[in-house]
């Protein structure tokens, strides 16, 4: 069984972690940023936020920088994302 | 047979002996107390639920609702509840008896009962669709539950939403309803023929008493029901009767951390309450007046059928 069960409800999604047993929830930025960095799992956090911008249609803000830094946080604490 | 056709005395012996063994939805108690008014309340709510002889049937929890000692019977009067033999509680007043019993099956089902996933909800339900409503203490849930199981929704349970894990429909659970402090005389009002027992007054929840569950849900509480709805309703002083969607990855969240027994069941449990909330309707619902709020349920029963969910 994979670590982590995930379940999107449309634009969100709820993870549950079968190794600590917690369960997340991912608001819509956070899982379209997991989505992304899961498509191409090569790309930096820079890479990412540019990435992600495309695929909302938004421009690069540096409060959207800091929005997906933020999110990329998150899933790292989470542990859906490696720590670079 | 039921047990409004034994007779009382005998009722109350068998109470005060060896305890009169229940069926109520999918558990079977053996209870024992020497309180008249736990034999008051019984007698009262339950009538309708199927009693057997306790020598010859197993019971799936033995509960006793007794006083602790002879000094407590004369100064300041206290109950225990008793679980197998363990006092899982701190003792209550004694005029809080049968609230500590009702509180007290609560929590032998919340406990034990990992068949299903259990949900800090009430659950109606019409049409062959359940409306699972969960709500923090204060929000309108008892009141409208009780209204809305007076005016031809079924009672699956006030309190405990039971989920199959296996087939994810409701189990119910139909019991008396429990009622504070305002919406005592709100459903009396609502409905004087409703059957309300006396009130335990100081309990932690203010003044409480218990609605007896309607008849026909009594009656049918072998049956489950598909959940169609999850409903959060909020009372709120003049507002409008409004039902707006909601989130259904926040709604599967609120479930999860307001269930008994989510973290005890892994990742079934993720499993089930994800499930449950793939096929329902989230919604929030804000209401002031319980007559309105009863048509804007009956309106939702009557847009969605079982059979138009896939």
């Amino acid at each position: 069984m994979a670590r982590f069960q995930i379940k999107c409800f449309e634009d969100e999604a709820v993870i549950f972690d079968t190794a600590s047993g917690d369960t997340h929830y991912l608001k819509p930025l956070t899982l379209a940023l997991y989505q992304t960095s899961h498509e191409s799992p090569v790309l930096t956090s820079a890479e990412i936020a540019q990435a992600l911008a495309q695929r909302l249609s938004l421009a690069v803000t540096p409060q959207f920088s800091l929005l997906v830094d933020e999110a990329l946080t998150s899933l790292r604490q989470i542990g859906l994302m490696e720590t670079p | 047979m039921k047990l409004c056709q034994m007779s009382p005395t005998d009722f109350r012996r068998q109470l005060a002996g060896q305890g009169v063994w229940l069926r109520t939805g999918p558990f079977s108690l053996r209870v024992q107390s020497r309180l008249p008014r736990v034999a008051e309340g019984l007698a009262e709510l339950y009538g309708q639920f199927e009693v057997r002889n306790p020598r010859l049937t197993f019971a799936d929890f033995h509960i006793e609702v007794n006083p602790p000692g002879v000094l407590r019977r004369w100064f300041r009067p206290q109950v225990n509840f008793s679980f197998d033999g363990e006092l899982p509680f701190k003792p209550l007043p004694l005029d809080q008896a049968y609230p500590m019993l009702e509180w007290g099956l609560n929590w032998c089902v919340s406990m034990h009962a990992h068949q299903y996933l259990i949900i800090h909800a009430a659950v109606v339900e019409k049409n062959g669709l359940a409306a699972i409503l969960p709500a923090p203490p204060g929000s309108g849930k008892s009141t409208l539950t009780a209204g809305l199981v007076l005016s031809g929704w079924r009672l699956l349970s006030d309190e405990l939403t039971l989920i199959d894990r296996k087939t994810g429909w409701i189990q119910p659970l139909p019991r008396p309803v429990s009622l504070k402090n305002e919406s005592i005389p709100l459903i009396r009002a609502f409905s004087p023929q409703a059957f309300i027992n006396r009130e335990s007054h100081d309990t932690a929840k203010g003044t409480v008493a218990h609605m007896r569950p309607p008849k026909e849900s009594v009656r049918r509480q072998h049956e489950p029901a598909r959940p169609g709805w999850v409903i959060f309703p909020k009372w709120e002083a003049a507002a409008a009767t409004t039902l707006t969607p909601r989130s259904k990855a926040q709604t599967f969240m609120f479930l999860a951390q307001n269930a008994f027994n989510y973290s005890h069941l892994g990742a079934d449990g993720f499993r089930v309450g994800t499930t449950l909330i793939e096929q329902t309707e989230c919604y929030d619902f804000h209401y002031s007046r319980l007559d309105q709020a009863i048509a804007a349920f009956d309106r939702l029963a009557a847009t969605m059928k079982p059979s138009a969910i896939t």
